[in-house]
């Protein structure tokens, strides 16, 4: 890394002293904007095994990272039966030329071996096919459980490498699992790794979850539940399996969402007919009303930097969408339909990267998923269909995940997809499931 | 022991043998050969070349540079129109089949009309070209008597020519005769109807177009053919809301076959992401390299693309 920075520095020294020639004539320069999206063609080699023993660990390892690298839909693996070169060994360099004929541009080469601690050892170097650079190599040491998530943690730095951006596959996601008839579904709150594997149950079904939250901190999550009296807001450690009531609210309790911080958590309170934003810092417990109207304010999300908060409101006769201050006070209305003046907006939630508002848009006898500008501006409609809904972000603000609901007597599914529209999966989950919430990476809040 | 070979079935191998034989010979691929140069193609609405060939009613007029196909003193290219004027005697003679009319001579002479003969019998000829326009109004069979009297024909050059094609046209059979010999001598005697143009430079065309027109720009270069292939395999995965905001500037160096001279310097990265600019240029530079060679630049303007200065941005792609 530092050798190639080192020659990118001096090249780019020279070129400016004595190499601009052309430069120096006044042309301007040629100018190229791509206007399509293409994937970048990528190798992964199969893991080599330090053992015969580690073989099935390797191949694990290096389908986990093809497959959440094409599923992010920026990568486009090559088949492995296509390859000329078999890679033996990791710590020679591969030959180039065989890779190039492949038009690939990266290579993913890597080696699991098990420690005689028990641990396993993962390693891996990540090629520039095109000017046989090394880009990266790391080994991680872990035990053989988590083999998956080094796998993804491989992906995600693979990811960081080529696009510049974070990954996201080191994270979970958190929904409502949805089994039995329709009259008599029995709802439990499920965690599970972003690409669906290692389900696992957090509630036992008993009483009705809604609305799951991550608090961007911590590996806790907040929902709420139905229990026999009033809804109740609830707090769950996820590594201990221990939770919390947030608190004891008069009336009903809905859409609790964490502060970007993790110190405080907003949500909305039903007061007669109408329904208002509060938030409660966790510690003091304090609480603090953030608006007070005659109308059903609700589904409140924090901007990444804390300031200001967007939520829905009936206020102006519809469900729309409204920005304010986090700490209250005067509310803009964001979302007006171009096409349809029926049309109600809902589920609003704030990007991580802070450069859209996702949505729920409800028009013309179909549910939407879009995302706009903080401003309101550059709606775009990214699904549609029977019913669409609960938008959330992957931690880095690139994919959406939400649910869809086909109607009849079939149930809700999960669905990703990027925030420009492209590349729609279906996510795999045990049931049927709806109303999922993504984490943020693991590695950003356990370490 | 006997061994009954069945002949329908060496029949069957022998057939299918050869037909996969001719098979392989005939339908073998053969290499796809890049052609040397490439032409870039724009299909347009005859509304859009209109507007590209344009000019304006109103613009300057233009003073175009005279055309030199050679070099040496420099001579103004002549006015066309005197060089037809010379030839036309030849075209005079050999178009003479006009009436059919009766005797040898009346058809030499028809052409000129009878008193200009009389008067221009000691004169040049000029002047019967001169008149020849104007047919004459006079009687033909008057004509031809003037011309029995005068019997005697002036012996000039010209006349002669007439009166050497003639005689073959006289003689039917031997009309039809191919005679190359006498078609050279023909051509030989006719000035060359253009001189090549000198001048002290070369100059194949008056100008580049309408100076007020678009016509200058429709022009195919290499800098288009040249972002066309390296956009091809340039991949970049941004699209963020601010993907506009992304450039980054590479020197690339070139040697004269098209190939890379050395590595594509990254000149600059911009962006609000240093991380995301980086991978940006990093992708932009895997695909110059990724793409080369670029065999089509043409090496007659090799100077113009030793180094060549690009920036590669994100702005179409949301």
């Amino acid at each position: 890394m530092n050798r190639r920075r080192f020659m990118t520095l001096t090249g780019s020294a020279l070129a400016m002293v004595g190499g601009g020639r052309a430069l120096a004539q006044g042309d301007k320069r040629l100018r190229i904007d791509p206007t399509e999206f293409r994937p970048i063609p990528i190798a992964i080699s199969n893991f080599v095994p330090g053992s015969p023993a580690d073989g099935e660990v390797s191949n694990g390892v290096t389908q986990v990272i093809t497959n959440n690298l094409k599923r992010s839909g920026l990568f486009a693996p090559i088949d492995q039966a296509a390859f000329i070169e078999r890679i033996s060994n990791i710590d020679v360099a591969p030959q180039f030329q065989n890779w190039k004929t492949l038009n690939a541009q990266a290579l993913v080469t890597g080696r699991m071996t098990r420690q005689q601690d028990g641990r396993l050892k993962a390693e891996f170097r990540l090629w520039d096919v095109v000017t046989g650079q090394q880009l990266t190599g790391q080994q991680y040491f872990t035990s053989p459980e988590y083999w998956r998530r080094i796998a993804h943690i491989i992906s995600d730095q693979i990811y960081e490498q080529m696009t510049g951006e974070k990954g996201y596959f080191d994270s979970r996601v958190v929904f409502v699992d949805e089994t039995g008839p329709k009259e008599r579904r029995v709802k439990k709150l499920a965690i599970m790794d972003q690409d669906g594997a290692n389900v696992r149950y957090l509630t036992r079904g008993s009483d009705l979850v809604l609305t799951p939250r991550f608090s961007p901190s911590s590996q806790e999550i907040t929902y709420m539940e139905f229990g026999q009296g009033d809804p109740k807001v609830y707090l769950y450690n996820i590594e201990t399996g221990q939770r919390e009531i947030v608190g004891n609210f008069p009336g009903m309790t809905f859409a609790p969402r964490f502060s970007p911080d993790g110190q405080r958590v907003i949500m909305s309170l039903q007061q007669g007919g109408n329904s208002n934003l509060f938030v409660m810092d966790l510690r003091s417990r304090a609480t603090t009303r953030l608006t007070d109207t005659p109308a059903i304010d609700t589904s409140p999300s924090y901007s990444p930097d804390g300031t200001r908060i967007c939520f829905e409101s009936d206020r102006g006769g519809r469900s729309q969408i409204y920005v304010m201050a986090a700490g209250g006070g005067p509310a803009q209305r964001i979302s007006f339909s171009k096409d349809d003046n029926n049309a109600t907006y809902s589920t609003p939630v704030w990007s991580p990267r802070g450069d859209y508002i996702a949505f729920t848009r409800q028009g013309g006898g179909q549910f939407s998923i879009g995302v706009m500008k903080p401003d309101g501006s550059g709606e775009r409609l990214l699904t549609s269909g029977f019913h669409n809904e609960g938008p959330t972000f992957s931690p880095n603000g690139r994919v959406l995940m939400f649910f869809r609901d086909p109607g009849g007597n079939a149930g809700p599914s999960l669905y990703s997809v990027d925030i420009s529209g492209r590349n729609e999966l279906k996510v795999p989950t045990p049931g049927f499931a709806s109303d999922p919430a993504w984490s943020p990476l693991l590695s950003s809040t356990s370490g | 022991m006997k061994v009954n070979v069945d002949k329908t079935l060496v029949a069957s191998i022998a057939l299918h043998v050869l037909v996969i034989g001719w098979g392989l010979l005939t339908f073998s691929s053969k290499a796809f050969i890049a052609p040397e140069e490439s032409l870039p193609v724009d299909i347009i609405s005859t509304d859009q070349l209109a507007q590209m060939m344009a000019g304006q009613k109103t613009g300057a007029k233009e003073q175009p540079k005279p055309k030199v196909e050679k070099i040496a003193e420099a001579k103004p290219e002549e006015d066309a129109v005197g060089k037809v004027t010379e030839k036309k005697e030849l075209i005079k003679t050999n178009s003479t089949p006009e009436p059919p009319k009766p005797v040898e001579k009346p058809v030499e002479k028809k052409p000129e009309p009878p008193k200009p003969v009389a008067e221009a019998k000691p004169k040049e000829e000029p002047k019967p070209q001169e008149k020849k326009p104007d047919p004459a109004k006079e009687d033909p069979i008057a004509e031809l008597q003037k011309k029995l009297d005068t019997k005697k024909p002036p012996p000039k050059p010209q006349e002669q020519k007439v009166a050497a094609v003639q005689p073959q046209q006289q003689p039917k059979p031997k009309e039809r005769t191919f005679d190359p010999a006498q078609i050279q001598r023909d051509l030989d005697k006719r000035d060359p109807t253009r001189h090549a143009l000198a001048g002290t430079a070369l100059n194949a065309s008056a100008s580049l177009g309408s100076t007020s027109g678009a016509a200058a720009n429709n022009v195919a270069t290499w800098q288009g053919a040249f972002q066309g292939a390296v956009k091809r395999c340039f991949t970049p995965t941004y699209n963020g809301q601010d993907a506009n905001l992304y450039e980054a500037d590479i020197d690339i160096p070139m040697k004269i076959d098209g190939s890379l001279a050395s590595e594509p310097v990254i000149v600059a990265v911009r962006g609000p992401s240093r991380s995301i600019a980086q991978a940006v240029a990093e992708s932009a530079r895997r695909a110059i390299v990724q793409c080369q060679v670029y065999s089509f630049l043409p090496k007659q303007q090799y100077e113009s693309w030793k180094l060549i200065p690009m920036t590669f941005g994100l702005k179409d792609m949301l």
